[in-house]
């Protein structure tokens, strides 16, 4: 007999599974599949892993994140019109590829994903800057380079700040104060190269940006180039301008956008999308928050959404809303 | 409700499952049955395999995976510093002699450089075809502004494969004169030969400051020096046996033996891994820009990131190019030690 009963649950298990997926299924029929381009970087990851869990949950969408980076996302939306949002796009990084899509009208600008956007410049960790106050200043550390170890470490090839740093290196004569440029190969090298120094607390100098997980481990400060200038910046975004200017970085504008196929079959979900933006301090907090914990993307997008469903239930609409209302009433 | 929760209770062990309780950060699974309401039972069909982190959710004392790796990295930085201390002064000269061969190849004037180059191509192949040919890819690549970056990529390679050469061939020889050392040895150089590049840079890059050249110089050879270990052993164990037992018969002493016998008649095998050694020294300079290396890979990378397909294609080639050349010189170099050995 009880033979017959685990055989007997066994079946009803093996026939109930399909069921359960075609539920699903019919769940998905109202808005369909998405495909979201996943930055490689921690606070990409985090963005879509929340977005795609809303989605799923609230919109009854079946998404699939694709790995991707800011040069391969768009070039595979202009090519292929596929995946159908990318977000966490640096526009500074994105350059005149970006532009161009939206002047044709492949993609369309939904929202900035950070408020007020990303911080790029040049760092020092802070205790340098506490032991030493005028290396906060360019000038200052063209002065005393053996202070910051008489390296700047430079962006990797083919990174949109790598431009501006070699123009705003050749702008500010850099090297002639004696401190060597050093170009690493990959963002892996420049953030332990960062980290390794900030651990053992050796001077350090060179490029880097935020919100990203090194930014919200390490304590930096960052090194006045002097003031912003709009156009002595666009200057600095061609690769061998003449004649740079030195003009310090702006903040970053980091957006969401989709392409103009998507916006027209799927009304709801770009409105969910213009409506996702984080503060760029709450973005810090939750990065800072998943080193402490060594926790992956997903458990940093799950403690966002249990922690904070006041700040995402402004995001989406009622019937979403609806579908997410156990989680929303705690 | 997880699964495994009655396997604990059975065994009486809830109470300690329980005491060692902390907070871990929810997962994606918990944070979906809490969304759709209730624990719901899982059925049969998708009943977790007893992983930590399915036992984990059962019982909380049990760590989670990501303790295991959190844990071996702890125990990685922990020796890092004793490592560092024995590691780091004996790969010193690897730094050194990269930086220097990097500065000559690059600071030196180009016609300097590619008479040389011409006159060493001369001397180990004696073919002009071949020097001709040399010419013609050296000339190219500098017609097309790519000369420095060859040139970095050349030096790596000839310190990289100098090293593996001086390092590679006595293990193969120690390897051959023993079938114990063989056993340790093929499984790790199988090892060298499978693992991603990357899985061995991580460690490195802990160890070592990132603006050091040993660092992509150590990933390299790791990389390159399994052939010619590979093909020292089996070309000394492939030499006749009757040639050893005429040896013998001449009461030859065994170091007599090695390096009258064996290794002249093995050096055209010796010679085959020198080729491949060299050939997957310029395969793997690509990956280590990665890690910082000058030369064509930089612009390959470059090439890959900002869809600069141009940029791309053309540092291919280079490398393409550069690799026919240094194939075919010492394949050329190969084939007059065979010639010379035909003769004897």
């Amino acid at each position: 007999m009880r033979k017959l009963l685990l055989i007997s649950s066994a079946l009803t298990a093996i026939f109930a599974m399909p069921a359960a997926a075609s539920a699903q299924d019919g769940d998905a029929q109202k808005c369909g599949e998405i495909s979201i381009a996943q930055m490689n970087w921690a606070a990409a990851e985090v963005t879509t892993n929340i977005a795609k869990f809303l989605l799923e949950q609230g919109y009854g969408c079946k998404v699939s994140l694709v790995k991707s980076d800011t040069i391969p996302a768009i070039t595979s939306v202009a090519e292929n019109g596929e995946p159908d949002v990318v977000t966490n796009l640096w526009l500074n990084s994105a350059g005149d590829a970006y532009k161009k899509l939206e002047k044709n009208g492949t993609m369309v600008r939904l929202a900035s994903v950070l408020d007020p956007g990303g911080v790029e410049g040049w760092w020092i960790p802070t205790y340098l800057a506490k032991e030493h106050p005028e290396l906060t200043t360019i000038e200052g550390v063209m002065k005393h380079p053996d202070w910051v170890g008489n390296r700047f470490n430079n962006c990797p090839d083919g990174w949109g700040c790598r431009v501006v740093s070699d123009n705003l290196v050749r702008a500010l004569d850099l090297e002639s104060s004696g401190i060597k440029v050093f170009n690493h190969g990959s963002g892996e090298t420049l953030a332990s190269s960062m980290g390794s120094a900030v651990t053992d607390e050796k001077p350090w100098f060179g490029y880097y940006w935020g919100p990203t997980v090194p930014m919200g481990k390490y304590d930096m400060t960052r090194v006045k180039l002097g003031d912003y200038n709009e156009e002595a910046f666009a200057n600095l975004q061609n690769a061998d301008a003449p004649d740079p200017k030195v003009s310090d970085f702006p903040a970053a504008p980091i957006l969401t956008s989709a392409t103009k196929d998507f916006t027209k079959t799927h009304p709801a979900e770009t409105e969910f999308f213009r409506k996702m933006t984080f503060k760029t301090s709450a973005m810090s907090s939750l990065l800072a928050w998943q080193d402490e914990n060594k926790a992956s993307a997903e458990e940093v997008a799950v403690h966002f959404i249990t922690e904070n469903p006041d700040v995402w239930s402004g995001w989406i609409n009622d019937s979403a809303k609806e579908n997410l209302s156990k989680l929303l009433s705690q | 409700m997880a699964t495994y929760d009655g396997l604990f209770n059975a065994l009486g062990l809830r109470a300690w499952c329980d005491g060692g309780a902390e907070k871990a950060p929810m997962s994606m699974a918990d944070l979906l049955a809490k969304t759709k309401g209730g624990g719901t039972t899982e059925s049969l069909w998708n009943t977790p395999f007893p992983s930590l982190n399915a036992l984990h959710d059962a019982c909380k004392a049990i760590p989670q995976s990501r303790d295991l790796t959190q844990g071996l990295e702890a125990g990685f930085l922990d020796i890092r510093d004793i490592l560092r201390v024995v590691v780091d002064p004996l790969t010193q000269p690897l730094s050194w002699a990269l930086e220097d061969m990097l500065w000559v190849m690059t600071h030196t004037p180009w016609w300097i450089i590619m008479p040389v180059f011409f006159a060493i191509t001369w001397l180990v192949t004696r073919s002009w075809k071949i020097v001709g040919l040399v010419a013609v890819i050296i000339g190219l690549l500098a017609f097309v502004d790519q000369y420095n970056e060859a040139m970095q990529t050349l030096a790596i390679i000839f310190v990289c494969a100098f090293v593996c050469v001086i390092i590679g061939v006595p293990i193969g020889i120690a390897m051959s004169r023993s079938d114990r050392l063989q056993r340790v040895v093929i499984p790790i150089l199988d090892m060298l030969q499978t693992l991603p590049p990357f899985v061995y840079l991580i460690p490195l890059i802990f160890l070592f400051s990132v603006t050091e050249p040993k660092l992509y110089g150590i990933a390299i050879i790791l990389y390159a020096i399994v052939p010619v270990v590979r093909l020292t052993d089996l070309g000394i164990r492939l030499v006749d046996r009757d040639v050893i037992e005429a040896a013998d018969a001449f009461g030859m002493t065994s170091r007599q033996k090695l390096f009258g016998v064996q290794i002249p008649l093995a050096l055209p095998n010796i010679m085959a891994g020198v080729n491949q050694t060299i050939m997957m020294s310029l395969a793997m300079v690509v990956i280590a820009s990665l890690v910082s290396a000058p030369g064509l890979g930089v612009l390959v990378l470059r090439g890959i990131r900002n869809l600069e397909l141009g940029v791309g294609l053309i540092a291919g080639f280079g490398i393409v190019v550069l690799a026919i050349a240094l194939d075919r010189v010492t394949k050329a170099a190969l084939a007059r030690i065979d010639a010379s050995q035909a003769q004897r």
